[in-house]
């Protein structure tokens, strides 16, 4: 069999990228990037006028080979046949993010502020380019089909998720690691274990078969689909049970996905609260990303606690496959196969967890930033670590601060302050963090706190290797979920109902407002 | 009584689809040729839906399982009806397609001449089973074979 389509499809979206940069490098699309930048610098166009251009010639030209060339079977093809499908995801993410979430910005403000709320209906909803690109794929796949052209390629959004966790791992510090794992697996270990044993608790009342109760249990406990794919095939699970259980837990995912975001708008969540949240109280791990990307579009800190919790999660996966399959095997008598343990977490394993291992031991060695950078940030007060001279804080600066000294009462702190009147300039990483921790006290006016923030920026600098990988990640992300988007279909969501629908329902709401529960009394602002 | 020489009967194994089974018995002479088609619903295709942390290996586990499970209800259905149809001296043949399931039925019934269609009511709410609708507006319109869609077993 032939995969690869003859067909123009790659080679148009190809033109049309090229035709986008070009409108855009050219400055004919000035005055609508300006509509949608509000006023505002518009955030996108360095990728604007660069990515169009590349990602195009390169469509273009792959595009006119499957066109009109001739296509033998082997593995080239199979390969080649996922480019199209690849670029299409692609091409919708840039359609999204420069475009169209930019323009739902646009009407959203048009329409003025929500009630009391004090926030526009975009930003309470989360309609940033993540949801609406998830969306978008939601509706291509159930309104339009995906076209043959695309069908194999959009497998290919699972890969840009598990490279973007990969590279994930660059952006954490080794105490970040350690105090989110230690939350998370306080946080997945007792959710995971409560909601399984809930979901078989509650399973066993309502007298539903082994195989429905484990299945249900393991999607419901985990992460969601994925776990009820791993988990399906070791309690036997009936295809109908299948169906229910997948359609309740995506049904639940994509309306966590939107609710989570306005909740935690509401409560004033910070991005590590926020993400501890989501990645325990959603049940599905593709709305964990989603939710956390919706929650802070323009970051990743959400995204990286919520994927820490991610990887715990399934981490934990086929310890409960495991489990699952033995509590099966003890209750069906009918059971003759056994369980190899070693078979069971060796195939169920996910090796993509290693690849963020290995990227956050290379980034601990300091080979992507200065080994002092935290964060993917490193100090430097000097010319040669990045400091411009023009930073240096000016005369009527420098008074207002003296002005303000008086209100500090901390000796750590005035001293810090004093050798920034005295230099002009943040002069250790020490003074930089008693700064910020004098800027967070909110003890001297406005003004002298704005000023304190740009001396602290003057000397925080991001690592050049850091910031493409932020950039990668982001794209990525997108890239990832707009292609997951195109795999939910409204025909699995339809089939949620029975018992799963039941016992799911109930599971998956006691999970998400007990873990807001524990996340707003245990979860600091920071970590 | 009606009866017919050519029935194509689409059933599945739910109760509304055992129903349509008995009728379709009812109205088979001895020699009648029965057609028996089920249709795996095309929603089975996603069923993976938005995974994306499992492992290549955990995927095919799962998709060679529901395709052996599906495969497997497939079989006693099949295995049921023939049974049956034998036992009335009746000529038996099926038939098992994948897609949507009233553009199948539509298909099956132009791919040969049959004097009658039978399927089983759509669902009462509440009853468990899967979503999937084989009679719709657009196949009733389109069909050209006569339609016969036995009430549900307690409806």
């Amino acid at each position: 069999m032939i995969y690869t389509k003859k067909s123009p499809a790659l080679f148009i979206i190809g033109i049309i990228m090229i035709a986008i940069w070009w409108l855009a490098d050219s400055g004919t699309m000035a005055p609508y990037i300006e509509h949608l930048a509000m006023g505002k610098k518009y955030s996108y166009l360095g990728e604007l006028t660069t990515l169009p251009l590349y990602t195009g010639i390169f469509a273009v030209l792959i595009g006119a080979w499957q066109w009109f060339g001739s296509h033998k079977e082997g593995h080239w093809d199979f390969y080649s046949s996922t480019i199209a499908g690849g670029m299409f995801i692609l091409f919708i993410a840039m359609l999204v993010r420069w475009f169209v979430a930019p323009e739902v910005a646009v009407i959203s403000t048009g329409m003025g502020k929500v009630g009391e709320t004090g926030s526009y209906i975009h930003k309470l909803l989360g309609l940033n380019y993540v949801v609406i690109g998830i969306v978008t794929g939601i509706i291509i796949v159930n309104v339009f089909k995906i076209p043959a052209w695309a069908e194999n390629g959009v497998r290919l959004s699972r890969l840009g998720l598990k490279t973007g966790v990969i590279l994930l791992g660059t952006l954490y510090s080794a105490a970040e690691l350690k105090n989110l794992g230690g939350l998370s697996i306080v946080m997945i270990g007792f959710f995971v274990l409560g909601s399984v044993g809930l979901v078989l608790w509650m399973g066993a009342r309502r007298n539903i078969p082994n195989s429905m109760g484990g299945v249900l249990s393991a999607g419901m406990g985990v992460c969601g689909v994925s776990a009820t794919v791993a988990a399906a095939p070791v309690v036997q699970a009936k295809s109908v049970e299948i169906a229910y259980t997948i359609g309740t837990i995506l049904i639940w995912g994509v309306g966590c996905m939107f609710v989570f975001p306005i909740i935690g708008n509401l409560l004033g969540m910070s991005y590590v609260q926020f993400g501890a949240w989501a990645g325990t109280g959603i049940l599905n791990s593709a709305q964990v990303a989603g939710a956390a990307l919706a929650y802070q579009p323009d970051g990743i800190e959400t995204l990286k606690v919520a994927e820490i919790f991610n990887i715990t999660r399934v981490l934990v996966l086929p310890i409960i496959v495991l489990w699952l399959a033995l509590w099966y095997v003890r209750r069906e008598e009918n059971v003759t196969h056994t369980v190899n343990v070693g078979t069971v977490i060796f195939e169920k394993f996910p090796v993509f967890v290693l690849g963020f291992i290995l990227m956050f031991a290379l980034s601990t060695t300091g080979v992507f930033a200065p080994a002092n950078h935290y964060k993917g940030k490193y100090f430097g007060n000097t010319a040669e670590s990045g400091f411009k001279q023009e930073k240096l804080l000016k005369a009527d600066q420098i008074a207002l601060l003296q002005g303000e000294s008086s209100k500090v009462q901390r000796e750590d702190r005035k001293t810090a302050l004093q050798r920034l009147i005295e230099n002009g300039k943040i002069m250790s990483i020490d003074d930089d963090a008693t700064i910020r921790g004098l800027i967070n006290a909110k003890v001297m006016s406005k003004d002298a706190n704005n000023i304190l923030k740009d001396a602290h920026k003057a000397v925080r600098h991001t690592a050049k290797k850091i910031k493409k990988f932020r950039q990668w990640i982001t794209w990525l992300f997108a890239f990832g979920l707009v292609g997951l988007g195109m795999q939910i279909t409204v025909g699995s969501m339809r089939q949620a109902g029975g018992q799963p629908a039941v016992i799911g329902g109930v599971v998956g709401f006691v999970k998400a407002a007990l873990s807001l529960i524990v996340v707003m009394i245990l979860v600091h602002e920071t970590i | 009584m009606i009866t017919a020489s050519n029935i194509l009967l689409a059933s599945h194994g739910t109760e509304g689809a055992l129903a349509a089974e008995d009728m379709a018995f009812k109205l088979c002479n001895k020699g009648t040729h029965l057609h028996h088609l089920i249709v795996v619903p095309s929603f089975w295709k996603g069923t993976t839906g938005d995974d994306w942390l499992n492992n290549g290996t955990t995927r095919d586990t799962f998709r060679r399982y529901l395709e052996a499970e599906l495969g497997r209800e497939v079989d006693e259905h099949f295995e049921r009806v023939g049974q049956a149809a034998m036992s009335l001296e009746m000529d038996y043949t099926n038939d098992m397609v994948v897609g949507e399931p009233d553009e199948c039925l539509l298909n099956a019934s132009q791919q040969q001449h049959y004097d009658l269609i039978i399927v089983g009511s759509p669902r009462p709410r509440g009853k468990p089973g899967l979503r999937s609708r084989m009679i719709t507006n657009s196949t009733t319109r389109k069909l050209t074979t006569p339609l016969l869609i036995v009430p549900y077993p307690d409806g």
